[in-house]
C-alpha cells in the first residue's frame, strides 16, 4: 500500500541501485592492473536511413540515439540484425526509435530501463556503472526536453518491518582493526600496492595506510561487523575479483572474511535496552528516495555530482560529449554522501583535450556559469582556486577562487589581461565565503561582465561591462582545488560542480539552489504497534550529510491507511536510534511535546512534528547503520528518562602563591596622592600619570613585577613630591614648614616626618624605622655634599623632593 | 639614579620585613591597603587594629570600606574589566562600573545586579548629564576626581536609556555593556561574557554535547569545512546551552549610528538572522523566549535557582534570564571569587580557602546578597595570615 504526497520533484537513480552499479562496473577479472577502456565513441559511419518521421523521432535521435548507437556503447550489440532490442541500429532511425520508446520513461527519466541496465553495470562503457547511469539519464532527459521533470507525486513506500536488534558497533580504537584486517591488506592481501597515499598509484580508500587509525577510519564503510561476508572488503573479491592475490579469488575472499570475522568477533554486542518504547527500525536506504527539485541545465556543459565513491576518475556526466572527466591526484578523497574533499596537495584535473569542449562551447555563446555547490575548509585561505579553466598561474580562462571570507572570479575577455584581470571579489565586510555548504555562482555575459551569487542570492558586487571570450584558450585544463600548477590550492569539500555555457539568471540560479544537492530519503519509522493504528509512521526525512554524519529533518507523523483518523495521541521526547543504542549527541527533538490528531493531521501528508533539523553521527555506514525511534511517550506508552545522579564536581589542584602583592596603578596614584596631599587632578602630576600609567603593576602578582614598573613608579614619585614641595601650602601641610638641609637637626625632622607619612610607625610589617632612617640619611648627605652645608633653598627644595620620592616610590609604599 | 637605587634597596628591606610578623596593627595595615588601596590614617589604623585585638576584624575591615579610595579605586578597578571585551582594566569610568559600585554603596542585593532597573550616576557638580549616546558623564568625572562615594545617586535605568523598564537587565543593559557586547555580532556576545563575568566559567567549562540542539541557530555550520564531527564534539556543546538562553536578547541591538542601545520588543534583530543558510534546518528565532538546558545535564553543578524557587529556567527577556543566572550558586560564588582574589591577591589555591569561600558564598546570600560582607569576609581571612 502506498500514500501519494505531492513533491516538485524528480526522483533520481536510487543509491542502491548505484551502489550496486558501481560494484558491478569496477570488476577487475582478477587481473593486477586494469586497462582503462576507450569511452569516447569511434566515429559511426553517416547515417544514410530515412528520415526521422516525426519531430519525437528527430528528438530521439539527436539527444539519444546519436549518443548510443557507437559499436564501443549499445550499437555493439543493440545494431540492426544484433542483440534485441534494436534501439541502437544504424540502419533505421525510426525503427530504433520504436524499439527505444519501451526502454525509457520520458516523465521519470532516471526510471527508464536503459539507465537501470547500464548504472546496473551491463556493458557500461565507463570504469563507473553509476556514471554510465548519470549520463543515459541525461540523453533521456534531453530526449524529452521540457516534458520530464515536472512535478510528480512520490509514492512512499512501506519499508521492510525490522526489529530493532542487539548490533555491535566498531570500537573508537584502531587496535583490533591494526590486529586483524590490517596485516593482511598491508601483508599478504598486498593492498598496500594502491590502497595507501604512499603508493605511487594510490587509490582511495586508504584503508592499508601506515597510519593505523587512519587506515582504520577508512576501511570502517568497507567493513560489515554484522555481517562479515557483505563486508565490501569480502564482496569486492569474492564476486568482483578485484586484484585477488592468488590465482583462486574465492580463496582471497575467505581469508578477507576471516579477518573481517575475527575483527567483528573481537567487538562486543551492544543489547537493546528492553524498557526503550521503540518503532520499528530501517536503514537510510530502505527509505522512499525523496529527490530535490529540478536542476536547470539546458546550458549544463560539464557537470561533476561525485557520486562514484571510489576509483581516481570524476565524471562529467552532462551528457555533452566527449565528457570532460578528471583525474584525481595529491591529497583528495570521496565524501559520503556525493563529495570531494580536497586537502592541501589534491586537486581534479582534467585533460586539455578534454576541457577543450568549454572553450569551444563558450566561446561561441559568449557567455558562461561556474556553478559549484562547496563547503570551503576554512575562512582564511587565500588565492584558493575552487574553479579554474587555467594554464598556471598568470594565464586563466575563468576562475573561481576564495579570498579568506571572500568570493573570487576571474575571466579572461578582450576587457582583461591574459589571468582575468582584474578581478572581481564580493565585499569583504559581507563575508559571504563562510565554512560552511555554500551554493556558489560566478556568471559572466558581455553586458554585466561577472555576478557572483552565493545561495541564491546576488552578492551585489558589480563588475562593470565584459568583453568578447574569443581569447579562451582551448589548450588550457579544468581544474578542481587548485591550478595546473598545484600553487593555487583550495581546501574544501565539493558536492557539484557544473559549468554552463550561459549566463544563469537569478531564477535559474535560484532554481538550482533550491534544488539542494545530495540524495535524500523518506523515512519511515513503524510506530503501529505503540498507537495501535494500522500503518502509521513517524516519518523523518533524512540524507547523508557529509562523511560522518546524517541529516534529519522534518519529522512527520503519518499514517499510509488514508482511513485512520488519529486523535489526541500525545507524543513527547522523540530520539533517533542507531544500532541498537541512542544516539549520545544531536537529539534535537527530545524537547518535542505534542499532541497528533484532530485538525493539525491531514490525511496523505500527516501532521508535522517540528521544523528543525538535527545532524546524527555516521557509525558503520548508509548501508549498515539501522536507525529507529524511541519515545518517552507515544500514545499510552512511556518510558521515563530519569535525570542521572548529580555528577561530582571536579577536583582542583592545589597551588602555592605570594602572600604579599603589589598597588596596582590607581592605587599607587591615590597613595601617593594621599601621602604628599597632592590632588590627582593637579594637572602636572595627572600628566605624568597618564604618561607612566600603563607602565604600573595593573596586576597585584608580585611575580610580573618588572624593572620598567619601578621607572614608572619612581617617575610617579618624583611628579608628586615635586608637585608637593614646590607648591607652599602643601609643602607647609607635610613638612611643618620648609625643610632645613644645612643642619642635621633640619635633616632628621624632615625624615622623621618622611618616615611616618611614606613608611608608618610602629608597624613590624614595614621596613624599621633606623634602616628606613640610615637611607635617607645617606642619600641627603650625598646630594647635600657638593654645597656642604650651604646648600642654596632651590638645591635644599631639590634634596627634600629626592627624599620625599625615595620614600614614597620604594617597597614600603608598593607592596602591600 | 640615587631615588631609584634607594627605592630598589628599600624594596628588598620590606620584603624581609613584610613577611616578618602579623599583629593586630600590621594586620590592619593590611587590611586597609587591599580593601582601599591606599594606607591608612593614624587615627583608622589605631581604630582598625583596636577592633583586630577584640576579635572583631569584620567591624575593622568595615571601617576600611568607609575610605573613598575603596569605592574610586578598588572597586571601580574591581568592575572595569567587565565592562569591555578586552577586559582591560584601562577603561574609563562607566554606567556599567559606576553602577556596580553604586550597589556596593548601597548594599544593594547583588543578585538584582543583572535584573534591576537601576543605574547609578554621580550628581557631582559641573558633570554632562548622563547621556544614552555616550560615556561623557562617567569619564569626565573620573578626569575631574570626582567623590563617587559621596556623589553617586541611583536613578532608573529604563527612564534614562528609554527603554521599557520590563526591557531592563541591570549590568547587562547598561549602556557601556551594550556598547561591548550588543554590537554586531550575534549577542552572543553578552551571553559568554556575562557567564565569563559573573558565573566565572567561560563556555569551553561549560559544554555538554548529549543536550538537545534543537535551538542551535541557522547560522550556526553543522559540517564546518565539511566535517560534521567538528560540530557533534566540539561547537554542539557550546551552542545547545548557549543559544536557548542568548535567545533572551533576540530584542536588542547596539545601534553604531546612533551609538546607544536600541530595543525592539516583538521583532528579533536582523542579527539572528545572519548567515542563515548555514544550516537551514536550523532554529529560527521567533520571540525572546530563553530556556535554561544547563539545568539539566552536568551544568546542573552550577546550582540553579540556590536556595529560591523564584527563577524556573524559562521565561521571555534579558530581565528573566538575569534573574536565573544571578539566583545561581555559581553567580554567588563567583562573585565571592573575585573579592577573593581582588583582596588576597590569589585563587582559592587549596581546600581550606575552598571551604572558606563555600561559606562566604552562603553567607552572602543569607545577609541580602551584600557584597561588602564578602569583601569584609575574604579581608578578614587573608590578612590574619602572618
Amino acid at each position: 500500500m502506498t500514500r501519494n504526497v505531492f513533491m516538485t520533484s524528480r526522483l533520481r537513480t536510487a543509491v542502491m541501485l548505484a551502489a550496486l552499479a558501481s560494484l558491478a562496473a569496477c570488476s577487475g577479472g582478477g587481473a593486477p592492473t586494469e586497462v582503462n577502456p576507450v569511452t569516447t565513441p569511434p566515429p559511426v559511419a553517416d547515417y544514410t536511413g530515412p528520415a526521422p518521421a516525426n519531430a519525437d523521432v528527430q528528438a530521439f535521435r539527436i539527444n539519444l540515439w546519436e549518443n548510443v548507437k557507437a559499436s564501443n556503447r549499445c550499437g555493439g550489440c543493440h545494431n540492426a540484425g544484433g542483440q534485441t532490442p534494436n534501439f541502437a541500429r544504424n540502419d533505421d532511425v525510426n525503427l530504433a526509435y520504436q524499439a527505444a520508446v519501451a526502454l525509457v520513461d520520458l516523465t521519470q527519466p532516471d526510471q527508464s530501463r536503459l539507465v537501470a541496465k547500464v548504472a546496473g553495470g551491463h556493458n557500461c562503457w565507463l570504469a563507473s556503472a553509476a556514471a554510465c547511469g548519470d549520463t543515459m539519464t541525461v540523453w533521456i532527459r534531453n530526449w524529452a526536453g521540457s516534458v520530464a521533470g515536472g512535478g510528480k507525486t512520490i509514492q512512499l513506500q512501506e519499508p521492510p518491518i525490522k526489529d530493532v536488534g542487539a548490533s555491535k558497533t566498531f570500537p573508537d580504537s584502531s587496535s583490533l582493526y591494526g590486529s586483524t584486517i590490517w596485516p593482511l591488506v598491508r601483508g599478504q592481501g598486498n593492498c598496500l600496492r594502491c590502497h595507501t597515499p604512499a603508493s605511487a598509484t594510490a587509490q582511495s580508500p586508504y584503508f592499508a595506510a601506515s597510519d593505523v587509525d587512519a587506515a582504520y577510519a577508512a576501511a570502517r564503510p568497507k567493513i560489515n561487523v554484522d555481517a562479515p561476508e557483505l563486508s565490501r572488503l569480502v564482496v569486492r573479491l569474492r564476486e568482483e575479483s578485484h586484484n585477488c592475490w592468488t590465482s583462486s579469488c574465492a580463496n582471497d575472499a575467505t581469508t578477507m572474511e576471516n579477518a573481517v570475522r575475527a575483527f567483528a568477533n573481537g567487538i562486543p554486542v551492544t543489547p537493546v535496552d528492553p524498557t526503550l518504547k521503540l518503532s520499528k527500525a530501517i536503514t537510510l536506504y530502505d527509505g522512499t528516495v525523496a529527490a530535490g527539485g529540478n536542476r536547470y541545465e539546458t546550458a549544463q556543459i560539464a557537470l561533476y555530482e561525485f557520486k562514484t565513491g571510489m576509483g581516481t576518475t570524476v565524471y562529467d556526466t552532462s551528457g555533452v560529449e566527449p565528457a570532460a572527466n578528471l583525474t584525481m591526484s595529491g591529497s583528495i578523497e570521496w565524501v559520503g554522501g556525493w563529495g570531494l574533499n580536497v586537502k592541501p596537495g589534491g586537486k581534479a584535473q582534467g585533460t586539455t583535450s578534454g576541457s577543450k569542449k568549454l572553450a569551444d562551447m563558450v566561446k561561441a555563446s559568449g557567455e558562461y556559469s561556474i556553478e559549484a555547490w562547496i563547503a570551503p575548509g576554512n575562512v582564511v585561505q587565500e588565492d584558493a582556486y575552487i574553479v579554474s579553466y587555467s594554464g598556471g598561474t598568470m594565464a586563466n580562462n575563468a576562475t573561481l577562487s576564495q579570498m579568506a571570507y571572500q568570493y573570487q572570479a576571474a575571466t579572461r575577455s578582450s576587457d582583461t589581461d591574459a589571468n582575468g584581470a582584474p578581478a572581481l571579489l564580493t565585499r569583504a565586510a559581507d563575508e559571504d565565503a563562510q565554512a560552511s555548504l555554500q551554493h556558489v555562482v560566478l556568471t559572466y555575459d558581455p553586458v554585466n561582465g561577472q555576478r557572483l551569487y552565493v545561495n541564491g542570492a546576488y552578492t551585489g558586487d558589480t563588475d562593470g561591462n565584459g568583453g568578447s571570450l574569443s581569447d579562451w584558450d582551448d589548450s588550457f585544463a579544468l581544474v578542481l582545488g587548485n591550478d595546473p600548477s598545484g600553487q593555487r590550492q583550495w581546501a574544501g569539500t565539493m558536492r557539484l560542480v557544473a559549468v554552463h555555457n550561459r549566463a544563469l539568471s537569478l531564477s535559474q540560479i535560484q532554481q538550482n539552489f533550491a534544488a539542494g544537492v545530495g540524495e535524500r530519503y523518506f523515512m519511515l519509522f513503524n510506530v503501529s504497534q505503540l498507537v495501535n493504528l494500522p500503518k502509521s509512521y513517524v516519518m523523518l526525512e533524512a540524507s547523508q550529510y557529509d562523511s560522518y554524519s546524517y541529516l534529519f529533518t522534518k519529522p512527520t507523523f503519518i499514517s499510509l491507511d488514508s482511513s485512520v483518523a488519529p486523535a489526541g495521541i500525545p507524543l513527547k521526547g522523540l530520539r533517533i536510534g542507531v544500532n541498537g543504542q541512542e544516539a549520545r549527541v544531536g537529539q534535537a527533538y527530545i524537547p518535542l511535546d505534542v499532541t497528533v490528531g484532530g485538525s493539525n493531521y491531514v490525511a496523505g501528508s500527516g501532521q508535522l512534528l517540528s521544523n528543525t533539523g538535527t545532524v546524527i553521527g555516521l557509525e558503520k555506514g548508509p548501508e549498515s547503520d539501522l536507525f529507529f525511534l524511541t519515545f518517552e511517550q507515544l500514545g499510552t506508552e512511556t518510558r521515563v528518562y530519569p535525570e542521572p545522579p548529580m555528577p561530582v564536581p571536579p577536583a582542583l589542584a592545589d597551588s602555592s602563591n605570594p602572600e604579599l602583592g603589589l598597588r596596582t596603578f590607581d592605587e599607587i596614584n591615590q597613595t601617593m596622592s594621599n601621602i604628599t596631599g597632592v590632588p590627582i587632578t593637579t594637572a602636572s602630576v595627572a600628566g605624568t600619570y597618564d604618561l607612566v600609567k600603563q607602565a604600573l603593576p595593573s596586576v597585584e602578582s608580585i611575580d610580573a613585577f618588572g624593572s620598567s614598573q619601578q621607572m614608572g613608579v619612581a617617575q610617579l614619585a618624583i611628579s608628586y613630591c615635586d608637585a608637593m614641595v614646590e607648591d607652599a601650602t602643601l609643602r607647609n601641610a607635610f613638612f611643618g614648614g620648609t625643610p632645613d638641609i644645612n643642619t642635621q637637626g633640619g635633616r632628621d625632622a624632615m625624615i622623621t616626618t618622611i618616615v611616618s607619612k611614606a613608611v608608618g610607625t610602629n608597624l613590624l610589617s614595614q621596613p624599621s624605622d633606623a634602616e628606613v632612617r640610615t637611607e635617607l640619611n645617606g642619600l641627603v648627605a650625598k646630594l647635600a655634599g657638593s654645597c656642604g652645608g650651604s646648600c642654596s633653598a632651590t638645591r635644599s627644595a631639590t634634596i627634600a623632593k629626592a627624599s620625599c620620592a625615595a620614600a614614597i616610590g620604594s617597597a614600603a609604599m608598593l607592596l602591600q | 639614579m640615587n631615588d631609584r637605587k634607594s627605592g630598589a634597596v628599600c624594596l628588598l628591606m620590606c620584603l624581609a620585613a613584610a613577611t616578618a610578623s602579623a599583629g593586630p596593627r600590621e594586620q590592619a595595615k593590611r587590611m586597609h591597603d587591599r580593601l582601599a588601596g591606599v594606607p591608612p590614617s593614624e587615627a583608622v589604623l589605631t581604630s582598625m587594629a583596636a577592633d583586630i585585638a577584640a576579635n572583631n576584624a569584620l567591624a575593622a575591615a568595615e571601617t576600611a570600606m568607609q575610605n573613598r579610595a575603596f569605592y574610586d579605586v578598588t572597586l571601580k578597578n574591581f568592575a572595569t574589566p567587565w565592562t569591555n571585551r578586552d577586559q582591560t582594566v584601562f577603561a574609563p569610568l562607566n554606567d556599567y562600573s559606576a553602577t556596580v559600585i553604586g550597589m556596593v554603596r548601597d548594599d544593594v542585593p547583588f543578585n538584582t545586579a543583572l535584573s534591576a532597573d537601576l543605574v547609578y550616576i554621580s550628581n557631582a557638580s559641573g558633570l554632562p548629564a548622563y547621556s544614552a549616546v555616550n560615556n561623557d558623564h562617567y569619564a569626565q568625572a573620573e578626569t575631574r576626581g570626582v567623590d563617587l562615594k559621596a556623589t553617586l545617586v541611583s536613578r532608573q535605568q529604563s527612564a534614562l536609556l528609554g527603554i521599557p523598564a520590563a526591557a531592563t537587565a541591570g549590568l547587562m543593559t547598561t549602556r557601556a555593556s551594550s556598547e561591548a557586547f550588543f554590537i554586531d555580532g550575534t549577542n552572543r556576545a553578552m551571553f559568554r561574557f556575562t557567564l565569563m563575568n559573573h558565573l566565572c566559567r567561560d563556555l569551553e567549562q561549560v559544554q555538554d554535547t548529549t543536550l538537545p540542539p534543537d535551538r542551535v541557530r541557522q547560522d550556526v555550520s553543522r559540517s564546518p569545512g565539511g566535517d560534521s564531527r567538528v560540530f557533534l564534539n566540539n561547537c554542539i556543546g557550546c551552542h545547545t546551552g548557549m543559544d536557548p538562553m542568548a535567545q533572551a536578547f533576540a530584542y536588542y541591538d547596539f545601534d553604531e549610528t546612533q551609538q546607544r542601545l536600541v530595543y525592539t520588543p516583538g521583532t528579533p534583530n536582523a542579527k539572528y538572522f545572519v548567515n542563515a543558510d548555514n544550516f537551514k534546518p536550523g532554529y529560527i528565532t521567533p520571540d525572546d523566549h530563553w530556556d535554561n538546558y544547563w539545568r539539566k545535564g552536568h551544568n546542573r553543578l552550577l546550582g540553579w535557582g540556590w536556595g529560591t524557587t523564584a527563577t524556573s529556567g524559562a521565561g521571555t527577556g534579558a530581565k528573566s534570564l538575569g534573574d536565573e543566572l544571578a539566583n545561581s550558586e555559581a553567580f554567588a560564588t563567583c562573585q565571592v571569587q573575585k573579592v577573593f582574589k581582588a583582596v588576597c591577591f590569589r585563587a582559592p589555591q587549596d581546600n581550606a580557602d575552598r571551604a572558606k569561600v563555600a561559606s562566604i558564598a552562603s553567607i552572602f546570600r543569607s545577609n541580602g546578597y551584600r557584597l561588602k560582607t564578602v569583601f569584609a569576609e575574604s579581608a578578614a581571612y587573608c590578612t590574619q595570615e602572618p
